[in-house]
């Protein structure tokens, strides 16, 4: 035992001169580190209600609970989370992988309450008084992602390559890229209600995922039996809502979809989806036009044992994805593998058979046992300016047309259409392709109504167009055409100050002052189509509804008054494919119930 | 009258008598022993187990230990979690250090499915390790004289603990719970300022040890009670799985920083210290050398750790994280000792099965038992602290 | 390392070999061979440092996988030995005459698993659940949830929505798939 450890000891006592070392006043003096992970908070107005916080809290401790104030509506469930602080370990996995970047954690930790229902609430709707706190957990931008943000680029044929030609320009997705892209995939199910056709997203990119091309290609077919067109020209209005995007980019449901039709053959479409035998019965429906939405109802009638006849004005199928939708967006062989695959289910389609003309409706209504409509919108609309008579001016649906069945069209070497949407973008690039080939140069302008960022057309359209030499140039009202000595010179504008007022009605501005003037030799108007009904006869119009701006009234099996016609697609809803498609599954439902007497077209 | 010398360790040839095994007759009825539990509810660092003692006067003869008293099944429980999942779940299953949990599962997982992690995080990872095994040795090191009644020392680790939390707390958002490293990176950042403080605080650390050398390590009340007791043979370091400190102590330098060096180890300057005297004492030295070490270490890495943006390998989404079928081992070196968890993944988003080898697992229940025999009661806590058991590991 | 497992597959017919990382390999034995081969590990490849022994449940294949993993202090490498145990009569040899501390690990699995260690010291005692009379609980045929849900009571109040339904719900309750 030496003396320095008996003393050394001792030298403990100096330290009953230090000060205590207490935090005085925890509340104010001590607040939580800058990320401090403590009590949560929400923006709610960025909050869509997409689950991945449920999904991914480890401690269950989070539900999904409806809000008052709060409406369900196109992306956004109109649910928000609601914590269990029971439960909650402060893990704020949450809030790394929150899509809209709406959930945080505030660095609050003194709270506390004598009640424990007060550790429940939503974070966000129940004033707390740390909503303001700025510090705390955040999700760490741009450090790392729990899922990819960006999509999976997907190859297009490069402009210089698809100028002059109408080759499909969208490669389409490897196997490799589709599984990379599916696993953006968060599975929240905002997409599935704004889908016109409320297809089974979530699980058909799940089956990509996990490489069940025949699961996925099963889930398209229970809503949609056109996936390979779908796949390639949907208006995707699912991808506009998706939770992914709020923070990247949204996921390519529209390739992912035309990944799955891909891959299957058309030999073996009967076997995966387990149609080799239906059983038929031997009620007969009659189905008006061979486009999206009688395609539709054909398929489900068909599924459902019903035989349908389909009639055709024109020579081929497909109404206005075959004749209003170039080349070079839809294939015309992969068009036919979809309807093909419907003719093989015993649907028979009688083309050039104009009803009205070559066949009457009420011969129809005679013979058939219900009657499916779904005509279209096929008459193109005129701006009805000054001028708009000439010779040289020309309507989008009727050029596509011509182009689809093989036809040469005139073609100008200065050319300008008038219109912003889709259509407007198709005709303006296929003449782009067109004056390539015969001119070698392009030299099309499109102008809308719409400035570019309401421009109604895809946006990748826009760029594509412009990819391709076309000149879009937006926000133009058109004023007259100016036409010399019989000759036209050119399309007058002015400048557009809005297009709606503000209670959304169309109703346009101008600034009178700011005109411009685009020369051409030809001008295409392409503002939209109308239906042409001559094939419903007086008597039969007599017995259906129609509302004040002409359109047929149906209930919501897409019945008309006329309880035996049904009605559907572009002339109700749309106009697009994917709503033609809905209509015409739904049709095939209320049909089907009709057919049962099931069916009144006002339930009492 | 001649006044009969206090013998430390009395010689217990004779009595109580053995059977034919060695195995002492521990007659109850014959009222010449007494059955005594300490625990489950012992507040001390030892926390929630207990031991079932059966004593002959103030010795031990028999020990035993029980465990159940914190078994949550989180090995089951993960078994129905993604891995991203697993994360948050698995630092629970040590709560003096988590991190190790988080580092074994994120690097079981990484290796399982072929995931490079940066540079940085690895840097940060080693950091949030060692600030960990900081923490924890500023309350071990001291904690060892609480068990004999002096608690000044703890009092002033205790302080010293709450800077490094605190810093925990700037760096990962949480002060015990730091959920820090997960499957790919790390969480964070070095905060702004966070090397100079963290600086501060170690040289304060820095003379923190020297009054605990004066308080606890040069006292002869100190000495007198470890010197000597509890000694943990050689011969047991195998046949027990004896590691971490308890085997330096007992002249085994078993190190998995050193051994299996994992993330930037192999850039750092380090030498395990190592005696051989292998009792109390000899392993409440080894700690604070340990300590001593791990300081300097926490300087070379805030010297070395590069500033790059960096901090999460890009993974697959994490909601549907899949895992290539197999088996894999990760090993780190805990303030206790080799920290491992064993996961075994038959291709699904759930691990198949989770097995985590603490420390504790041995030390607490077989060694412990071992080496309690023979021990005065009164040394009990000193023995089982110098082992430094955690429970939650033992039961998981 | 190959060395090893080359000599390993000769004597003791070890199949299904991976090298994990260089210094970690498992290696797949016959039931009747497990021990002898685990003992020379021990005591002729220096493997002397048992890092643990645990159990994985294919229940789908009718099977228990036991795993011990031998460290070797000197060559710094470890070996992971599986064995293959049928699952509807779990037994195994006890190793706990080579390392006084599988013994724990052999009463832990017959409590978590029910596998049998015969002769290893106080195997049937009851190690981390006192009172349990249900199925061992670390069998994959165990469901801690259902047992939570029969257990305990939830808290009042909870629920939540799924968000693809709810919208369904609330904006085309009636379309029918």
């Amino acid at each position: 035992m030496s003396l320095k450890d008996l003393l050394t000891p001792f030298t403990a006592w100096k330290n009953v001169f230090e000060d205590s070392y207490v935090v005085k006043d925890p509340f104010n003096d001590r607040p939580g580190a800058d990320r401090y992970r403590g009590f949560h908070k929400n923006d709610i107005s960025e909050c869509i209600g997409c689950g991945t916080c449920e999904e991914i809290c480890e401690n269950k401790a989070i539900d999904l609970v409806p809000v008052e104030g709060i409406d369900t509506k196109d992306g956004d469930s109109g649910l928000r989370p609601r914590v269990d602080y029971g439960r909650c370990c402060w893990c704020a996995l949450c809030v790394d992988v929150c899509t809209t970047n709406s959930l945080s954690l505030s660095n609050e930790y003194t709270w506390v309450s004598e009640d424990p229902e007060d550790f429940r609430f939503i974070p966000g709707v129940d004033k707390k008084p740390w909503d303001d706190n700025e510090k705390g957990w955040k999700k760490p931008e741009g450090e790392y992602n729990f899922y990819e943000p960006e999509r999976v680029h997907m190859e297009h044929l490069e402009p210089e390559a698809r100028d002059n030609s109408f080759i499909e320009m969208v490669k389409g997705f490897s196997k490799e890229q589709a599984q990379k892209e599916a696993d953006r995939c968060v599975e929240c199910g905002i997409c599935v209600a704004t889908c016109p056709a409320h297809m089974g997203i979530p699980e058909y990119i799940k089956a990509v995922r996990q490489d069940d091309i025949e699961q996925g290609f099963k889930i398209l077919y229970e809503t949609n039996p056109l996936p390979e067109i779908c796949g390639r020209i949907c208006t995707h209005k699912c991808e506009t809502v998706c939770s992914v995007g709020h923070n990247g980019d949204p996921l390519s449901i529209r390739w992912l979809k035309r990944y799955i039709a891909d891959q299957v053959d058309s030999e073996d479409y009967k076997k995966v989806l387990g149609t080799e035998n239906i059983e038929k019965n031997d009620r007969k429906v009659a189905i008006i036009g061979a486009g999206p939405a009688g395609l539709s109802a054909a398929h489900y009638l068909a599924l459902a044992g019903y035989n349908c006849t389909i009639f055709e004005k024109l020579p081929e199928a497909g109404g206005m994805m075959r004749y209003g939708i170039p080349e070079y967006r839809l294939p015309y062989d992969q068009l036919d593998k979809d309807i093909n695959y419907i003719k093989s289910l015993g649907v028979e389609i009688k083309y050039n058979t104009s009803v009205g003309k070559d066949i009457l409706l009420n011969d129809l209504k005679r013979e058939y046992d219900a009657v499916f409509a779904g005509t279209g919108l096929h008459l193109g609309r005129s701006t009805r300016i000054p001028g708009t008579d000439h010779e040289q001016v020309y309507m989008a649906a009727d050029l596509l047309r011509e182009i689809s069945l093989g036809n040469e069209i005139p073609l100008a070497e200065k050319i300008v259409v008038i219109g912003g949407g889709n259509v407007a973008m198709d005709i303006t690039r296929s003449i782009a392709r067109l004056q390539n080939k015969k001119y070698g140069k392009v030299d099309v302008t499109a102008t809308s109504l719409e400035s570019e960022d309401i421009m109604p057309a895809d946006r990748e359209e826009v760029v594509e167009a412009r990819e391709e030499k076309a000149i879009v140039d937006p926000g133009w009202g058109p004023e007259k055409i100016e036409i010399e000595e019989g000759k036209l010179k050119g399309l007058h504008v002015k400048k557009c100050l809005s297009v709606f007022d503000e209670a959304g009605r169309f109703s346009p501005t101008f600034d009178e002052e700011n005109h411009k003037f685009f020369p051409a030799d030809m001008i295409v108007e392409s503002i939209g189509q109308g239906a042409d009904l001559s094939y419903i006869s007086d008597d039969i119009r007599d017995n259906i509804e129609f509302n004040e701006r002409g359109r047929m009234v149906v209930n919501e099996y897409f019945q008309s008054k006329a309880e035996w016609l049904f009605v559907g697609g572009d002339i109700i809803q749309g106009p697009d494919v994917i709503h033609g498609i809905a209509n015409g599954h739904q049709a095939a439902r209320g049909i089907d119930k009709y057919l049962n007497g099931d069916l009144k077209y006002k339930s009492e | 009258m001649k006044r009969n010398k206090l013998i430390w360790q009395p010689d217990r040839s004779k009595y109580p008598e053995h059977d034919s095994n060695g195995k002492p007759i521990v007659d109850l009825k014959s009222q010449k022993f007494t059955k005594l539990w300490q625990g489950p509810n012992h507040p001390g660092v030892t926390g929630n187990m207990s031991l079932e003692l059966t004593l002959s006067g103030d010795e031990v003869v028999e020990a035993k230990t029980h465990v159940g008293y914190l078994h949550r099944g989180f090995e089951k429980l993960m078994e129905r979690r993604t891995y991203m999942q697993c994360f948050p779940t698995s630092i629970r299953m040590c709560v003096a250090e988590p991190d190790s949990n988080e580092y074994v599962l994120s690097a079981a997982v990484e290796e399982l499915s072929g995931i490079e992690v940066p540079e940085t995080a690895q840097w940060l990872r080693m950091l949030a390790l060692e600030m960990a095994r900081l923490q924890v040795l500023l309350r071990v090191v001291p904690g060892i004289a609480s068990t004999l009644s002096l608690g000044l020392g703890s009092q002033w680790g205790m302080y010293m603990r709450e800077h490094i939390l605190d810093r925990f707390e700037e760096l990962t958002g949480g002060r015990i719970y730091h959920m820090y490293i997960l499957p790919g990176g790390v969480r964070g950042q070095l905060p702004d300022g966070f090397k100079k403080r963290m600086l501060e605080n170690l040289d304060m650390i820095d003379g923190f040890i020297k009054r605990i050398e004066d308080l606890i390590f040069s006292n002869n009340v100190f000495k007198k009670r470890t010197v000597g007791v509890g000694i943990l043979k050689p011969e047991w370091v195998d046949q027990f799985g004896v590691v971490g400190p308890p085997a330096r102590g007992a002249g085994f330098k078993r190190d998995v920083r050193k051994d299996y060096p994992y993330l930037k180890y192999n850039e750092i300057d380090f030498d395990p210290f190592m005696a051989t005297d292998s009792d109390i004492y000899t392993r409440a030295i080894v700690r604070k050398q340990d300590l001593i070490m791990t300081v300097d270490i926490i300087r070379q890495i805030l010297d070395k750790i590069p500033n790059d943006k960096e901090i999460r390998a890009k993974t697959p989404n994490v909601l549907h994280l899949e895992i290539p079928k197999g088996e894999v081992y990760a090993r780190s070196e805990s303030s206790r000792g080799e920290y491992g968890m064993y996961i075994v993944s038959d291709g699904s988003k759930y691990p198949r099965r989770v097995n985590l080898r603490g420390p504790s697992y041995t030390h607490a229940v077989a060694l412990l038992e071992k080496m309690l025999i023979n021990a005065n009661i009164s040394d009990v806590h000193a023995i089982m602290v110098s082992l430094q058991t955690c429970p939650p590991e033992i039961e998981r | 390392m190959d060395k090893i497992i080359k000599d390993l597959t000769s004597r003791f017919k070890v199949t299904d070999y991976i090298q994990q990382r260089p210094n970690m390999a498992y290696v797949t034995v016959q039931k009747e061979l497990a021990i002898s081969l685990i003992t020379h590990m021990r005591d002729i490849e220096g493997f002397t440092h048992f890092v643990l022994l645990t159990a994985v449940d294919w229940i789908e294949d009718n099977l228990f996988q036991l795993t011990y993993i031998l460290n070797s202090p000197d060559k710094k490498v470890d070996l992971g030995i599986r064995v293959m145990i049928d699952r509807e009569n779990p037994t195994m040899d006890s190793a706990h005459h080579l390392w006084q501390q599988v013994a724990t690990y052999q009463r832990e699995l017959k409590e978590m698993f029910g596998i049998d260690f015969p002769g290893s010291p106080r195997v049937d005692e009851s190690f981390i659940l006192e009172g349990w009379d249900d199925i061992p609980p670390y069998r994959r045929d165990f469901d801690t949830l259902k047992y939570a849900e029969e257990t305990y009571f939830p808290r009042d109040g909870r629920g939540s929505n799924d968000p693809a339904e709810y919208m369904k719900k609330k904006l085309y309750p009636d379309e029918e798939k």
